[in-house]
């Protein structure tokens, strides 16, 4: 593109007073941006999906900007649906009601009916208000077969100090529905016996049929505040509380518990029932999060923390680190390693108890348990020109459960938590205008 | 609870007044900022890569929030 000469100067000044400013340079002196990436996402034995993101970003002028992000996926494949393995093949009704499916002897059950399509999107207003304070509001609206939501956020943030300190409040609100397949189940209720031989993958799960049942609403509400410091020339730092409270339809209306006979029936351990999960209709959840990015010979290195806690029993330490490596010719690595431990839910238990008094609430959903998880990544860079970056990058995500109180008769001989390994891939384009 | 909570809000606002007042002698110029214009150095930068991979953890883990805000607009939890 050949730039007149007022057009050269005026680009060459905003270049510089981004820069002076502490904005990125080439950000404000280009007019808008596209991130676009796909995700390849294949969990072992289980879940496989695809994600694709289209993120927009325009500068109108100086005081506005807006952003518009779409993000479409699928996913298809097994999930644990939360019932313990058995010396028998386990026949399970499916969503819907009218098919079945099977779970092989001495196996984790798995739900293997999963599949689903999402879309999600979401826009964002930024605007000026004078040289230190800045507002935005958004808007997100996804869709998936069994679920919708529709939400607002928004936020202020004013910077202090010659500008080293900046201050933020944000807020956002969403209202969700979950459409079950088939309704909603009640809590503790016995799943039905499938209406017909069910067999292996009838294919009518949660992508077929969706939003048969009652729609159930749930309201999620997140405030936070943050704190932006620049420390010195090469360090800069984040701190952020966050609070958020749901209520409403919280249940996972797939997920059951198997109840089990206890030590004085015939066979200890082994499912005479399974039921539908039950959890609290409420849950308030806060975290702290700290973050320090700095610029280390020629690379920079992102260290950051988070302490999470909610009203249902789970405490979680999350530290991820994340270093720009720049190499020869435009090119640049980033390794990524994340560690995370979280604490079970109060109310978690891997299976009940037959002729035991049934408590209040119940999940065998794994993501309640107790379990630590690694991530390990690698990003290769490639700054083709100065609008083009491509990117490519491979991810292993693995979970491993905590060994729980010793099990019931046979339950003793399996591990009851499901071991998770997930490999990723990625390839992002980001393109300058 | 809601005194817990309020409990930790005011520690917060405490905590942040005390950081903002010691902030202010720390920090940089406005000609000394170059390294901070850097594209790798601004806080949105990866965005599209960590949005992904809070929607991969909000999907397998009960956790949410901290970088961004929290939960909702996916039934994957």
């Amino acid at each position: 593109m050949q730039l007149n000469r007022p057009e050269r100067i005026r680009t060459a000044v905003t270049a510089c007073t981004a820069a002076l400013l502490g904005t990125s340079a080439n950000a404000s002196a280009q007019a808008g941006k596209v991130d676009s990436s796909l995700l390849i996402y294949s969990e072992v034995n289980r879940v496989q999906a695809a994600e694709g993101v289209v993120d927009f970003k325009k500068t109108v002028n100086e005081r506005r900007s807006y952003g518009l992000r779409l993000v479409l996926d699928a996913l298809t494949g097994a999930s644990p649906n939360g019932a313990t393995p058995s010396t028998h093949v386990q026949t399970f009704t499916g969503a819907s009601g009218s098919t079945g499916y099977t779970a092989p002897a001495n196996e984790i059950p798995l739900d293997d009916t999963f599949t689903d399509k999402r879309l999600a999107l979401d826009g964002t207003l930024v605007e000026s208000l004078d040289r230190v304070t800045v507002v935005n509001a958004g808007g997100h609206f996804s869709i998936e077969h069994d679920y919708s939501s529709v939400g607002l956020s928004g936020g202020v943030s004013r910077d202090f100090n010659r500008r080293n300190t900046t201050l933020s409040l944000r807020g956002s609100y969403n209202h969700d529905t979950v459409s079950p397949i088939g309704g909603a189940p009640a809590p503790f209720g016995t799943m039905p016996p499938p209406t017909n031989n069910g067999g292996e993958g009838d294919g009518e799960g949660e992508g077929e049929g969706g939003g048969s049942g009652p729609g159930e609403g749930k309201n999620v509400g997140d405030v936070a505040v943050g704190l932006s410091q620049v420390i010195d020339r090469e360090t800069i730092f984040q701190f952020d509380y966050s609070y958020g409270r749901s209520s409403g339809y919280l249940n996972d209306p797939y997920k059951l518990l198997s109840l089990v006979q206890n030590e004085s029936d015939a066979e200890p351990g082994e499912p005479l029932a399974y039921l539908y999960e039950s959890r609290p209709d409420a849950r308030s959840r806060q975290s702290l999060f700290s973050e320090v990015r700095r610029y280390i010979a020629g690379g920079t290195v992102d260290v950051s923390y988070r302490y999470y806690w909610d009203d249902w029993g789970i405490r979680s330490n999350t530290v991820d680190f994340l270093s720009h490596l720049p190499i020869r010719g435009g090119r640049a690595l980033e390794p990524h390693v994340r560690w995370y431990r979280q604490s079970a839910a109060d109310f978690y238990t891997r299976y009940l108890v037959d002729g035991a008094s049934i408590p209040s609430y119940a999940s065998a959903d794994a993501r309640l348990a107790g379990f630590d998880a690694w991530t390990a990544g690698l990003k290769l860079s490639f700054t083709m020109n100065e609008f083009d970056v491509l990117s490519v990058g491979a991810e292993y995500y693995t979970q491993l459960g905590e060994r729980g109180p010793p099990a019931i008769g046979i339950l003793q001989n399996y591990d009851l938590f499901p071991k998770l390994d997930v490999f990723m891939l990625r390839v992002g384009f980001t393109h300058g205008f | 609870m809601k005194t817990i909570i309020r409990v930790m809000l005011l520690v917060s606002i405490v905590a942040a007044a005390a950081l903002l007042g010691a902030c202010s002698t720390v920090g940089v110029e406005v000609w000394e900022r170059d390294i901070m214009a850097k594209t790798e150095m601004q806080p949105d930068y990866n965005s599209v890569d960590r949005a992904l991979d809070d929607h991969i953890y909000f999907s397998k883990e009960a956790s949410s929030g901290g970088r961004g805000l929290g939960g909702g607009g996916c039934g994957c939890n």
